[in-house]
């Protein structure tokens, strides 16, 4: 069980963070309408809203590096919590962020994930 | 209490207690509750305090600088992650660290940590 917990949590983190450096909007297929963000302090609910909230970020490109993934089995039938740090470089900034960010997945009728819960935090130096 | 207060409140309550007396943390966890501390994976109440008293330092100090929280279901169960300052004892710079709790309700009207993760931030 425990493995299939940290397969779980590398396949939606490279999934996520490819989606997010390379097409921001495709988010939205990720959250549904009860999905709860927390993006620096600031909630958004509903992938729509998130979504919107994502693309807006004052960033055109950005890279994701990521350092750290470590998943956990939630209370939630099949639910898998993911705790990702890492690295994130802006287009045309000389040095990069460092963040942290946790993801609450909830298994889809169609055998997915999508995210519940996710919140970021940048760590500042 | 509103989830944010509480949030706050059961994060003060934990590293005042982990800051005076880890071995006390045991009436914070359950069996099935699951630690993960930089990337090693313990299970049960028992097995996690066990971890936590036998860190290699005597006395330290968190000081916590962001707290967020969201509720995580049906169940009542309440997301909080956290990011801040550890200070050991006898180190001159303080450890940067994150950490997310899932905590649980208890039939009792408190709340149990059901998953821990914990994260020292590398500069």
């Amino acid at each position: 069980m425990e493995e299939q917990v940290e397969l779980v949590g590398k396949a939606f983190v490279d999934h996520y963070y490819h989606l997010f450096d390379n097409n921001r909007l495709s988010l939205a297929s990720l959250y549904q309408p009860t999905s709860m963000l927390t993006f620096e302090g600031q909630q958004i609910q509903g992938g729509d809203g998130i979504a919107r909230k994502l693309s807006e970020l004052p960033f055109d490109h950005c890279q994701h590096l990521i350092t750290t993934i470590d998943s956990q089995p939630s209370s939630s039938p099949g639910g898998v919590l993911v705790f990702v740090s890492g690295n994130l470089q802006l287009a045309g900034e000389e040095h990069e962020l460092k963040f942290s960010q946790m993801f609450h997945l909830i298994p889809t009728l169609l055998g997915s994930f999508f995210v519940q819960n996710d919140i970021f935090r940048l760590n500042y130096g | 209490m509103d989830p944010d207060a509480l949030a706050k409140a059961f994060v003060e309550h934990y590293y005042s207690t982990f800051d005076s007396n880890r071995a006390n943390l045991g009436s914070l966890y359950q069996e099935p509750s699951m630690l993960t501390f930089e990337g090693l994976k313990i299970q049960g109440a028992q097995r996690i305090v066990s971890h936590l008293t036998s860190l290699p330092f005597q006395q330290c100090q968190h000081t916590f600088t962001t707290v967020d929280c969201q509720p995580s279901g049906p169940a009542g169960g309440m997301l909080v992650f956290v990011s801040g300052s550890l200070q050991l004892a006898g180190e001159q710079h303080a450890l940067k660290f994150s950490q997310m709790f899932h905590l649980m309700p208890t039939p009792q009207g408190s709340f149990y940590v059901m998953n821990d993760i914990f994260r020292l931030n590398y500069a």
